[in-house]
């Protein structure tokens, strides 16, 4: 199991790919792990790329610190990963709780990047998720792990998911439950306490940044991704058709697609840093994946002009089975 | 970290031979040696000086794991076999030298580092044993042992923010560093205990 040193913890780590290629170093998100990046290696190593990922602090085979992780160790612990395995610059792709880590790793270690990718994250709490993050942190405190893990299938992933998934979510749970901790995970949490806005820091973040939101991400919804498009000046603001907070799972093969695209643009020189907004296509194999993104992109409904002859868009309701 | 596959070994012969009064008396011996540790621990320093708040959480939590060894002893179908309890008491092992060590005079009431040691420890236990992943799907959920088992570790989850709160903010003199090594030892022990027990009780 290849691990470095921090400091007296352990950090697991898995890289893969030909050494001299193009690293992407991948964060995970609070509940996450390394293993969850495997089919992103799958996809990349054969492209032409290394592919790194790791257990932050706090998770899966990496130590577990009950006494105190300050968050800005994480953005330390990577400079100090990547140092340790001799690689030099990386682009760095990231979701939700590893966003935050990457926004303030590309603030203050920027040198060491090719570009950023931060999906599903946000630069500063805003008054909704620090009452989300809040009753969280209660729920595991007085409910435990499990209560956590029931609440988080709802809020990263989407209905058809769940349906189709239903079954397998139990087993899900359950290797989840061995593989993290509770005290670990509350732990994490509470670093957010002294958690200072990375907002007025953003502006120092000068490589190609995109950043990816779920359409229907109510998680971190759009507020916080454009907090962080308005202050990337080298940056794109890609929203995910019909995924929630957690694609990088749910939508893998479309994921994927997109940070190839972002990848290959920041690699041939064309890549517009220009704060515009885009829709990824929902179909990997498109002959075309970015889509310009009309209207008001912080809003879900799009007004029209209103004459005494229109009318409401009317779409047939889904057939409903009759029970007896 | 616990090899996952351990778990499924334990689960997968629980399936196949139900909760039989052998896998119980197991159990049992583990988080009953585990919970006395952590019992005598607490009703060794509910009477420090200057606890304050602090003192309501720590007879709380010896009166909590009284009630778990309680239940847990009164629910179980034990089995007459000695050999049990002489295998059970060989794993188990380290566990009780480690509270033996706590409890060695002056005792944890006059010695910090004890203390220390003693929050660590219940940490590790609370944290690490684990037991309700080798509960398989077949099981009868009104099965008076599967209950017990759930409801202490829900318990355990609870009863571990007193140790979470205490090894943040006790005061004391041990540099942080030397702080996270002691837990992170005391995990691995916890780990390693955790471990045999489920390679025995996957061994049928």
């Amino acid at each position: 199991m290849p691990t470095i040193q921090y400091g007296h913890h352990q950090v697991h780590y898995e890289l893969s790919g030909d050494p001299g290629q193009p690293v992407i170093t991948f964060l995970n998100g609070l509940t996450q792990n390394a293993n969850l990046w495997k089919s992103y290696a799958d996809y990349f190593v054969p492209r032409g790329y290394r592919v790194l990922a790791y257990d932050m602090l706090g998770q899966g085979r990496s130590s577990k610190p009950v006494i105190d992780i300050k968050l800005a160790m994480h953005a330390d612990m990577l400079d100090s990963l990547l140092e340790q395995l001799g690689i030099e610059k990386t682009h760095l792709a990231s979701i939700s709780f590893g966003g935050i880590i990457a926004l303030d790793f590309a603030i203050r270690y920027g040198h060491r990047l090719h570009s950023l990718t931060a999906m599903s994250t946000f630069a500063e709490l805003t008054p909704q998720l620090d009452l989300l993050g809040a009753v969280m942190l209660q729920g595991l405190a007085d409910a435990g792990l499990p209560y956590l893990q029931s609440m988080l299938y709802p809020m990263n992933m989407s209905s058809a998911w769940i349906a189709a998934n239903r079954e397998r979510i139990p087993a899900m749970k359950r290797a989840g439950y061995i593989g993290n901790d509770g005290y670990a995970m509350q732990n994490l949490m509470e670093s957010f306490v002294e958690f200072q806005p990375l907002t007025p820091e953003l502006h120092k973040i000068k490589v190609p940044t995109l950043i990816m939101n779920g359409e229907f991400d109510f998680f971190t919804p759009r507020e916080c991704h454009e907090v962080i498009r308005s202050k990337v000046k080298n940056s794109r603001l890609l929203i995910m058709q019909h995924a929630y907070h957690a694609f990088t799972l749910e939508m893998p093969a479309v994921t994927m697609r997109q940070l190839e695209v972002f990848l290959d643009q920041v690699t041939a020189g064309t890549w517009q840093g220009d704060q515009s907004v885009w829709i990824a296509s929902d179909d990997p194999a498109a002959e075309t994946q970015w889509l310009p993104c009309a209207g008001d992109w912080m809003r879900a409904v799009h007004i029209g002009t209103a004459t005494p002859a229109s009318t409401p868009a009317r779409r047939k309701s889904p057939t409903r089975k009759k029970t007896t | 970290m616990i090899d996952p596959a351990l778990y499924d070994l334990a689960r997968d012969r629980i399936a196949a031979n139900g909760f039989t009064p052998e896998i119980q008396t197991k159990i049992t011996l583990l988080l009953c040696t585990a919970k006395n540790g952590n019992l005598m621990f607490h009703s060794s320093v509910q009477w420090m000086q200057n606890l304050n708040v602090v003192q309501q959480f720590i007879l709380s939590q010896y009166s909590r794991e009284l009630e778990a060894v309680t239940l847990l002893s009164r629910t179980t179908q034990w089995s007459k076999d000695p050999a049990l309890a002489l295998e059970g008491s060989r794993i188990v092992a380290p566990l009780m030298m480690a509270w033996g060590q706590i409890m060695l005079p002056p005792g944890p009431m006059l010695n910090p580092q004890a203390t220390y040691r003693g929050i660590s420890l219940g940490h590790a236990q609370l944290a690490r044993i684990r037991l309700t992943p080798v509960i398989p799907d077949n099981a009868d959920p009104l099965n008076p042992f599967v209950v017990a088992l759930q409801r202490i570790e829900q318990e355990n989850g609870r009863m571990l923010q007193t140790q979470i709160r205490l090894l943040k903010n006790i005061g004391t003199e041990i540099p942080i560093e030397e702080r996270e090594a002691l837990v992170e030892q005391d995990q691995e022990l916890v780990d390693s205990v955790f471990s045999q027990f489920l390679s025995w009780l996957a061994a049928g």
